[in-house]
């Protein structure tokens, strides 16, 4: 185990590995070795964990640090309050994070660009107000699903402007989207009408799968029967393709890793299952899969699948690392830049049937309090690993940053904390966060 | 128009000094203040056109929306109540804080940073004050109260700074964790949710806090505090001019420093006409020049001064125009940043307490939502002129950006518009904000230093 500073220099990188492809790579990679993904320097276990560790040490340290602050953050409430990893709880707090969750997936995209997206709190206002104003039986009386797209469509729209505004006429995205965030508050107020609009009429049954959404869980068979097919489908897909790529001779993880990444998926589901299946009624029965922890999972996927594997995700990391470069590389960076918008505006306008479900009714009030969201959309994104500085995040830091805020809101709620000290909590996690990332980028050789 | 170096002397076909000047600053001739180039008020006014549609158009558009808006306003509100004395003056106590806290941002956006936290220090800095004076409690005199709430904010603005200068944390990520920091502890301090800090205008000491914005001056002692004001102003202003003309610097034709003393005076004698009528009701008298019309202009002439006429002023002109050039000169970036962000926080304290006491002296969690007051305050600088992307403005621009946003304020509530109102409120503001941006970032492209031409 190197004890200097690793990404100082390239000649330390391949740590006790004497394989010539090894060699061939980092030699290809001189000064950018910690951004290599381990899966390529690694032909066993043991050198895939040892590369891993010199990445995270270069900086890069990926979810590590998130998932270590949720321990944190569990030990700690669980020591304080024994209620905290009671299943009803641990069902209700992934339950509050949702939104936190879905909206922080919505920054993501913003921040990838180097842009941020201040309106995402208002969007998913904004969204709520619509759908719920449509499906009102004295009103419009639309069907919830016609209700949920209209209110997408409108909203990918307010992301496109805002982010036409940002890409061609070169407005700074934080102005941009502080003005969209006061416009929409207005409209939204006006489409409320001053009155409170509600989806908690169970006599109509478009009311009552929106509430669904949030309330409703699966049956506990059910949910088994989903986990594995969940567990059948990505470990198949995973090993396929990694056979696949051993077939043509491309770099490919050690064959054990992917085991053990299967394996930990099926544990982790499994968990899940078992806590959510438990009884945590107080009276009669409440057990099951919460539908809206397979409505994150889909938006995860999707959003992942999106970045990841797509040339539009590409483009995002490459103007988000350097839009000049991007540019001469033939990118058409305006474009991307506004879909990127639209695709932070339609994934705040799910959160925005999220919160509606949430929430129930919505009052001017509750609009208003929308603002806090976005700050907590921008924590939990930067908390799950994020950088501000454009190029660097991944989907699932949203999820994973999502649940850290949850759970402090969560565990101070249980403790009887007043609410101004869970946002002084918010702020500190934060900094500190915002400071990991920075000190993290200094550490990266590429800014050395 | 710009890039043509030959066309800025326009019409000046006098002094080889005008020529020499426009030589050695080819490509920024629209930069140059037009007292360089001007030698008569004929010339005056050609430069300073030249400088308006070149970009650099200083306080034009804010002054020209804000007569705008009151005339619309005038001509839609029942009765066309809108331009009467009482309301004009509530207007001015109503932007007191908008005008403060913009002046505050004024010089965190002039480094080209930006401070999110104003609004939530300001309602600290004031509930510090406010429960210090408290008679059954510390019972500090006024002055200790309000100088040790200025310096906790100042504290503040300096960790901020700290962060953001020397662990480079971006400032937008600081001062939004400072922002849910302290509307936090704000509320903890107010005692919890339903907590309240009063100060009551019965009690000498605290009728002092009350009286910042509630209090008027006697009409007499106001019409002779104008004339000092002018007369102190008037005389500094040509006796500077004139030293500059006597040892051979360039200086404004006297002309324009007459206008400029004339225009003072207008201005000034307009105010207290206003404030010194009756706008009571037949029963009881109330005239006379609110005391928050004189703590503005103190605020207003220190932030001047200071950004204006010091070292540290020119420092952050040229950190705003290239952090790189200014360290290169030997600038100390860190440092000046921190000073910045923490006088910057003090400033929004100051906004805080003329805020308290705008709302009759009486603070409760509900008395300012501290989200809203920093939109206001950003909008109102930007608005008002200062660029965002930083070198660029002045401190007199957040006072007149802070009136424009109290008046659209105002009217709008003048208006009876029902349900409609509440939105408003918001889309008025959001709406301003895009559009004065859109100016900035139009006239920033008109310019040659950006295009690079």
């Amino acid at each position: 185990m190197p004890e200097v500073p690793v990404a100082a220099d390239p000649g330390e990188t391949p740590t006790g590995m004497a394989d010539a492809t090894t060699v061939d790579l980092t030699a290809a990679h001189e000064g950018a070795a910690t951004d290599v993904p381990p899966e390529l320097l690694a032909q066993s276990l043991g050198q895939y964990l040892r590369a891993w560790w010199v990445r995270v040490r270069g900086g890069d340290s990926g979810v590590l640090p998130v998932v270590l602050g949720i321990v944190v953050v569990a030990v700690s409430f669980q020591i304080a309050t024994p209620k905290f990893l009671s299943p009803l709880n641990l069902v209700n707090l992934f339950e509050q994070s949702t939104v936190y969750m879905v909206l922080a997936m919505a920054e993501i995209f913003a921040l990838l660009l180097a842009e941020i997206d201040l309106s995402v709190g208002l969007v998913m206002a904004f969204s709520s107000v619509i759908v719920a104003e449509l499906v009102q039986p004295t009103g419009a009386n639309l069907p919830w699903w016609v209700a949920i797209i209209i209110a997408l469509v409108i909203c990918s729209a307010v992301g496109a402007i805002q982010g036409w505004f940002v890409a061609r006429l070169k407005m700074p995205s934080f102005i941009v989207t502080l003005g969209g965030l006061l416009i929409l508050e207005g409209a939204a107020i006006i489409f409320l009408k001053g009155a409170l609009v509600s989806i908690g009429n169970s006599r109509f049954t478009n009311e009552v799968v929106l509430y669904d959404i949030f309330y409703g869980q699966f049956d506990p068979v059910v949910g088994w029967i989903l986990l594995a097919v969940l567990v059948g489908v990505v470990g198949t897909g995973l090993w396929l393709r990694e056979a696949r790529k051993r077939r043509h001779g491309l770099e490919t993880p050690p064959r054990s890793l992917t085991a053990m990444k299967i394996v930990l998926l099926a544990v982790a589901g499994s968990a899940v299952v078992a806590i959510c299946n438990v009884n945590r009624a107080h009276f009669g029965t409440i057990k099951g899969v919460p539908y809206i922890i397979a409505i994150v999972l889909v938006v995860l996927a999707a959003w992942t699948v999106l970045l990841q594997r797509t040339r539009f995700g590409r483009y995002v990391y490459a103007i988000g690392g350097n839009p000049e470069a991007a540019r001469r590389a033939g990118v058409r960076v305006p474009t991307v830049r506004i879909w990127g918008f639209v695709l932070a505006a339609l994934t705040s306008a799910i959160a925005g049937v999220l919160f509606l479900s949430w929430q129930v009714s919505l009052t001017t009030n509750i609009i208003k309090t929308a603002n806090t969201y976005v700050l907590l959309a921008v924590a939990a994104a930067v908390i799950g690993g994020t950088s501000l500085f454009g190029g660097r995040g991944k989907t699932i830091h949203g999820v994973l940053g999502g649940l850290v805020i949850g759970g402090i809101y969560n565990g101070l709620y249980l403790l009887n904390v007043s609410s101004q000290w869970i946002n002084v909590v918010v702020a500190a996690v934060l900094l500190v966060a915002a400071a990991v990332d920075v000190l993290s980028r200094r550490g990266a050789p590429r800014q050395a | 128009m710009t890039a043509e170096a030959s066309e800025t002397p326009t019409g000046s076909a006098d002094g080889s000094t005008v020529a020499n000047l426009t030589a050695t600053s080819t490509a920024g001739s629209a930069d140059v203040p037009p007292e360089l180039l001007a030698h008569s008020l004929d010339q005056y006014v050609r430069a300073w056109w030249l400088r308006v549609r070149s970009g650099n158009s200083g306080v034009l558009p804010v002054v020209f929306a804000i007569v705008l808006v009151a005339v619309v306003f005038e001509i839609i509100t029942p009765e066309h109540a809108f331009l009467r004395p009482s309301n004009l003056v509530y207007i001015f106590g109503l932007s007191t804080v908008y005008m403060v806290l913009a002046m505050a941002e004024t010089v965190v956006l002039l480094l080209g940073e930006i401070d999110l936290s104003v609004g939530a220090v300001a309602l600290f800095g004031g509930v510090i004050a406010f429960k210090l004076v408290q008679q059954p409690g510390p019972d500090w005199p006024w002055w200790a109260a309000m100088l040790a709430a200025l310096a906790c904010c100042g504290l503040i603005g300096a960790l901020q700074g700290t962060l953001t200068a020397r662990l480079k944390i971006p400032s937008f990520i600081v001062t939004l964790g400072g922002f849910l920091l302290f509307s936090g502890i704000l509320v903890v301090i107010l005692g919890g949710a339903n907590g309240t800090a009063g100060v009551n205008s019965s009690v000498p000491n605290q009728r002092v806090i009350y009286n910042l914005v509630q209090g008027l001056i006697v009409p007499v002692v106001g019409w002779v505090a104008l004339a000092v004001v002018v007369g102190a102003a008037g005389a500094a202003l040509w006796l500077r001019a004139a030293a500059r003309r006597r040892q051979g610097l360039v200086a404004p034709p006297a002309s324009v420093t007459a206008i400029r003393i004339a225009l003072v005076a207008l201005v000034g004698v307009a105010v207290v006409v206003v404030c010194n009528g009756n706008r009571g009701t037949s029963l009881v008298t109330v005239q006379g020049v609110p005391w928050v019309i004189p703590i503005v202009l103190v605020v207003l002439g220190i932030w001047t001064l200071l950004l204006q006429r010091t070292r540290f002023g020119r420092y952050v002109h040229a950190i705003g125009g290239s952090p790189e050039a200014a360290r290169r000169a030997g600038i100390s970036l860190a440092a000046i940043r921190t000073w910045a962000f923490a006088l910057c926080s003090a400033t929004a304290g100051l906004g805080g307490i003329l805020l308290g006491s705008f709302f009759f002296g009486q603070y409760s969690t509900n008395t300012a939502d501290p989200g809203q007051l920093v939109l206001y305050s950003v909008a109102a600088s930007v608005i008002g002129g200062v660029s965002l992307f930083g070198g660029r403005g002045k401190a007199i621009h957040g006072v007149l950006g802070g009136l424009l946003i109290g008046a659209i304020a105002y009217g709008v509530s003048l208006l009876n518009l029902g349900t409609l109102a509440t939105p408003l409120e918001y889309i008025l503001p959001g709406g301003v904000l895009l559009g004065a941006v859109l100016i900035d970032v139009l006239s920033r492209r008109g310019t040659g230093s950006v295009t690079g031409a």
